[in-house]
């Protein structure tokens, strides 16, 4: 077990973003996390990065506890965050931002490899290498942004929202190669994705969030089955019904 | 055929019809409140004579269409001033109401419909005008569909199916030149008209469409006095399903006896919020309601500061002589000035917290009560009276008294009626209050009426010295163990129900040796015992396989057993891993389980209860 969260609870002031949150990451693998704006996705990424201190719960990352440390420390640790809308430095070049991600790491050798293994997957960095990564294209920022995580040698890559802003050819692009990532590594990634149908293409285990809480959690190819999954995610919303007029209403979702 | 109703005439207000005694209150009450509805957070009134004037529209509207008396209209929606209007406009036409929950799926809008040959249907929104699209090719009786929401409906156009807002617009047209028809038709109702059918909900096969006349309801408005304690403008909350009877009557007949206020929440999840600002002065619901008020407040007050639970606990610990006494129906002790000062201001805010602070009649029924709650509610000084009907006594056919509160008893019958125990201690009545038989279905009538006129209600129970009725059980549901036992399940599973964590249980044991249960918890508070416990879980069904969950069910069910004789007493149980909804077949609309369904789709969870 890489990463097990335990009845983890969050609030900003008096309202509760996250309550009761159960969730396991095993080495190696995809683990998807779904659902709608304000389900507390991004909080529950902030809460795991040390970001936010949470309430409640524990989160116990190669079974010790870090729910209390600082996110650096946690960083140091191999938990690290790929933040929503990348968030990489506008003027430094595509290397420094990479250079920065190996900052607190000391393995020189290592680090050139890893930069090698990023140029490999990323050959569209490599060109821009100078450029101020500020001038990127957001795919690219996107790719930098991942790409600088994993010069920090993770053992657990999260990453908030990939797809935030990308045409639906990038995001596939990005998911491949984060798969691709995991299979050549055995980074384990923790997705947050409002994009469901590719996140539950390439992870291995989805959790759906709603209200800040777990609502379902089965094998990705066993979320894809459910009918309140297809409908609420994967574009069967869109019903027409009897009436011929698109669908308004939403049926009861039990996720079962 | 009823016969009994017939020969009585039933008078309320001199009026023999409620289409008469409507226009009579109209033309008394006219510009006084009589609806409510919570529209975008705001109360908006509607008065004696709009409410008049919108159920003419829609009744000169619908005979425009071409129907005849005694057509069938129905309506498909949630709680609102338009099932009003639809139903009481249909009835001052002549026409029959008929009411389907909103929670039915297609197919089982499709029975009633059929069954029932209705010729308009009335649907609340685009959701229920899918389900009515679905099946109207099979009905060939339906002319035409009103929808009241227009909703992601623009640009859809059939010309069987027009909008509520044109459609009462048509109507308030046609009343410009034919409101004479409409008072013409109101004076052509007959007592023994029928004037709407109940599609009783059917633990076992498809449901029936229960009749019920004129000369039922304005009997039964006669009867609403006796059992309110309600002046005209007090107010009430219209929260249950409007075709249940006894909403139907709490909403629409009761407030014409006795001029309540019928308040109709934003939506059915803004309950609690709407009656505490509408603070009901006559609530009518069935057990469960009152045990989620009784479980909220105990959860609230777990998490409450140190002095409020402290006052509170003192509160009810200073209360319960005085409860027991008034039980036992004796002077209650005296209490000193700084516990009545005490119990004054803790519970006052109990009261005002659930929105009962100016409850005078709150009525209970159609489940049995647990004897705590309404120990609880006296305590908390909340009169919860326990009374009896059904779809076929359209509505109450006995309710207890004023201060007359008898623990596991229903109270006494209303005047002019008879119960007595029949065979099998089957409990009968006869009156006026009787309804007239099933739609379409003179065998189930011939079973359910004697020719005597007694209704065979298929319960089972007592009638003590004073009059007093006492329920036990359906007939049908009574278990009889392998060791010939017999069984009142309900008793047992009220018990269990009476726990906030469990909301419906169901005792299995006929021909077993022994008694067992499936339990279905309830998500939220066991939700939030997990997370205060820290257990894991993610989603519903790892909920309910969770170690600490299934002790924490076994620790309820230990408890009920405590109160139960040993061959009442659960042995095992298991707890339904799927979360349904009305949707499913195994609840009923009023989200209870239905046994035989129960029985059957768990057979494989029950046999592994009962190891060889």
């Amino acid at each position: 077990m890489l990463l097990e969260v335990r009845n983890l609870e969050t609030w900003y002031g008096p309202i509760v973003a996250m309550q009761g949150v159960n969730l396991k990451v095993d080495e190696g693998q995809i683990v998807a996390v779904l659902g709608a704006n304000g389900a507390g996705k991004t909080t529950l990424l902030n809460t795991l990065a040390g970001v936010i201190d949470p309430f409640k719960g524990q989160v116990l990352f190669r079974g010790e506890e870090t729910q209390r440390l600082d996110p650096d420390a946690i960083c140091r640790r191999g938990m690290v965050l790929v933040p929503e809308g990348r968030q990489v430095y506008p003027f430094l070049s595509v290397a420094e931002n990479l250079g920065m991600g190996a900052y607190a790491r000391r393995d020189r050798d290592n680090v050139a490899r890893d930069l090698e293994r990023v140029y490999g997957w990323f050959p569209r960095l490599r060109e821009r290498e100078r450029q101020h990564a500020g001038l990127l294209s957001g795919g690219e920022q996107q790719m930098l942004a991942i790409g600088r995580a994993f010069m920090s040698a993770p053992k657990l890559l999260m990453l908030d929202e990939p797809s935030l802003g990308l045409a639906p050819r990038l995001t596939r692009e990005i998911f491949a190669i984060v798969s691709r990532i995991r299979d050549e590594t055995g980074t384990a990634m923790l997705v947050v994705e409002q994009n469901a149908a590719v996140a539950l293409e390439h992870g291995d285990i989805g959790y759906i969030m709603e209200l800040g809480r777990v609502v379902a959690h089965d094998s990705c190819a066993a979320l894809s089955e459910k009918a309140d999954v297809r409908e609420a995610y994967l574009g069967g919303g869109s019903l027409v019904g009897e009436s011929g007029t698109a669908q308004r209403w939403k049926r009861r979702r039990t996720w079962r | 055929m009823n016969m009994q109703a017939r020969q009585a005439p039933q008078v309320f207000l001199g009026q023999d019809t409620p289409a008469r005694v409507f226009r009579a209150r109209v033309a008394e009450w006219g510009e006084a409140p009589a609806l409510r509805r919570k529209a975008r957070g705001l109360w908006q009134t509607v008065s004696w004579r709009e409410y008049y004037a919108n159920a003419r529209a829609i009744g000169l509207a619908l005979a425009d269409l071409g129907l005849e008396r005694g057509d069938i209209v129905c309506v498909l929606a949630e709680n609102r001033p338009e099932w009003l209007y639809a139903d009481i406009g249909a009835q001052c036409m002549g026409f029959a109401g008929n009411g389907i929950y909103p929670t039915s799926s297609a197919f089982q809008v499709h029975h009633i419909l059929d069954d029932s040959g209705a010729r308009v249907l009335l649907v609340e929104n685009q959701e229920q005008l899918d389900k009515a699209l679905a099946v109207r090719e099979r009905c060939p009786r339906l002319l035409h569909i009103v929808v009241m929401e227009r909703e992601g409906l623009r640009g859809f156009a059939d010309p069987a199916v027009s909008f509520f807002d044109d459609f009462l617009a048509r109507g308030h047209k046609l009343a410009e030149t034919r409101a004479n028809d409409f008072e013409a038709a109101i004076d052509a109702g007959r007592p023994d008209d029928l004037a709407f059918l109940v599609y009783t909900s059917g633990t076992t096969g498809a449901p029936k469409g229960a009749m019920i006349s004129n000369a039922n309801l304005v009997f039964q408005m006669s009867c609403a006095p006796e059992y309110l304690d309600i002046e005209p403008g007090d107010k009430s909350l219209s929260f249950l399903p409007l075709c249940h009877i006894a909403e139907r009557m709490a909403s629409v007949f009761n407030p014409l006896a006795v001029g309540l206020v019928v308040h109709f929440p934003e939506n059915s999840g803004t309950v609690m919020n709407d009656i505490r600002e509408v603070a009901p002065h006559v609530v009518f619901a069935p057990p469960r309601f009152w045990e989620k008020m009784h479980s909220a407040v105990t959860l609230f007050m777990r998490d409450a500061i140190g002095p409020a639970r402290w006052a509170y606990g003192r509160a009810l610990d200073l209360g319960k002589p005085q409860v027991e006494a008034r039980l036992k129906g004796v002077a209650p002790p005296p209490l000193s000035l700084p516990a009545r000062a005490l119990r004054h201001v803790a519970l006052r805010n109990i009261r005002i917290f659930l929105g009962l602070q100016n409850v005078k009649s709150a009525l209970t029924g159609a489940a049995p009560v647990p004897p705590d709650l309404i120990r609880w509610f006296l305590s908390i000084g909340v009169e919860l009276r326990e009374a009896f009907g059904m779809t076929e006594t359209t509505g109450f056919c006995t309710a207890t008294p004023k201060g007359g509160i008898r623990l596991g008893w229903a109270g006494r019958k209303a005047g002019g009626t008879e119960i007595s125990i029949g065979e099998a201690d089957e409990i009968l009545v006869r009156g006026p209050n009787v309804f007239v038989g099933y739609w379409n279905n003179p065998e189930k009538t011939a079973e359910t009426i004697t020719p005597d006129g007694w209704l065979r209600t298929g319960d089972c129970g007592a009638i003590d010295g004073d009059g007093y009725l006492a329920i036990r059980d359906r007939i049908k549901d009574i278990i009889v163990t392998a060791g010939g036992k017999n069984i009142t399940p309900s008793q047992v599973e009220n018990l269990l129900k009476m726990s906030p964590y469990i909301t419906d249980a169901v005792v299995i044991g006929e021909a077993r040796r022994f008694l067992t249960a499936l339990v279905m918890i309830d998500q939220e508070h066991v939700a939030r015992f997990a997370r205060e416990q820290a257990i894991p879980y993610t989603d519903f069904a790892s909920l309910t396989r969770a170690q600490a969950v299934i002790e924490l069910i076994r620790g309820e069910v230990e408890a009920a057993n405590l109160m139960l004789a040993r061959v009442e007493q659960i042995k095992d149980f298991r707890i339904l891993g799927e979360l349904l909804t009305a949707e499913d077949e195994e609840l009923t609309p009023t989200m209870k389980l239905k046994r035989k369904v129960i029985a059957q789709k768990y057979a494989a969870l029950i046999d592994g209860m009962y190891p060889v």
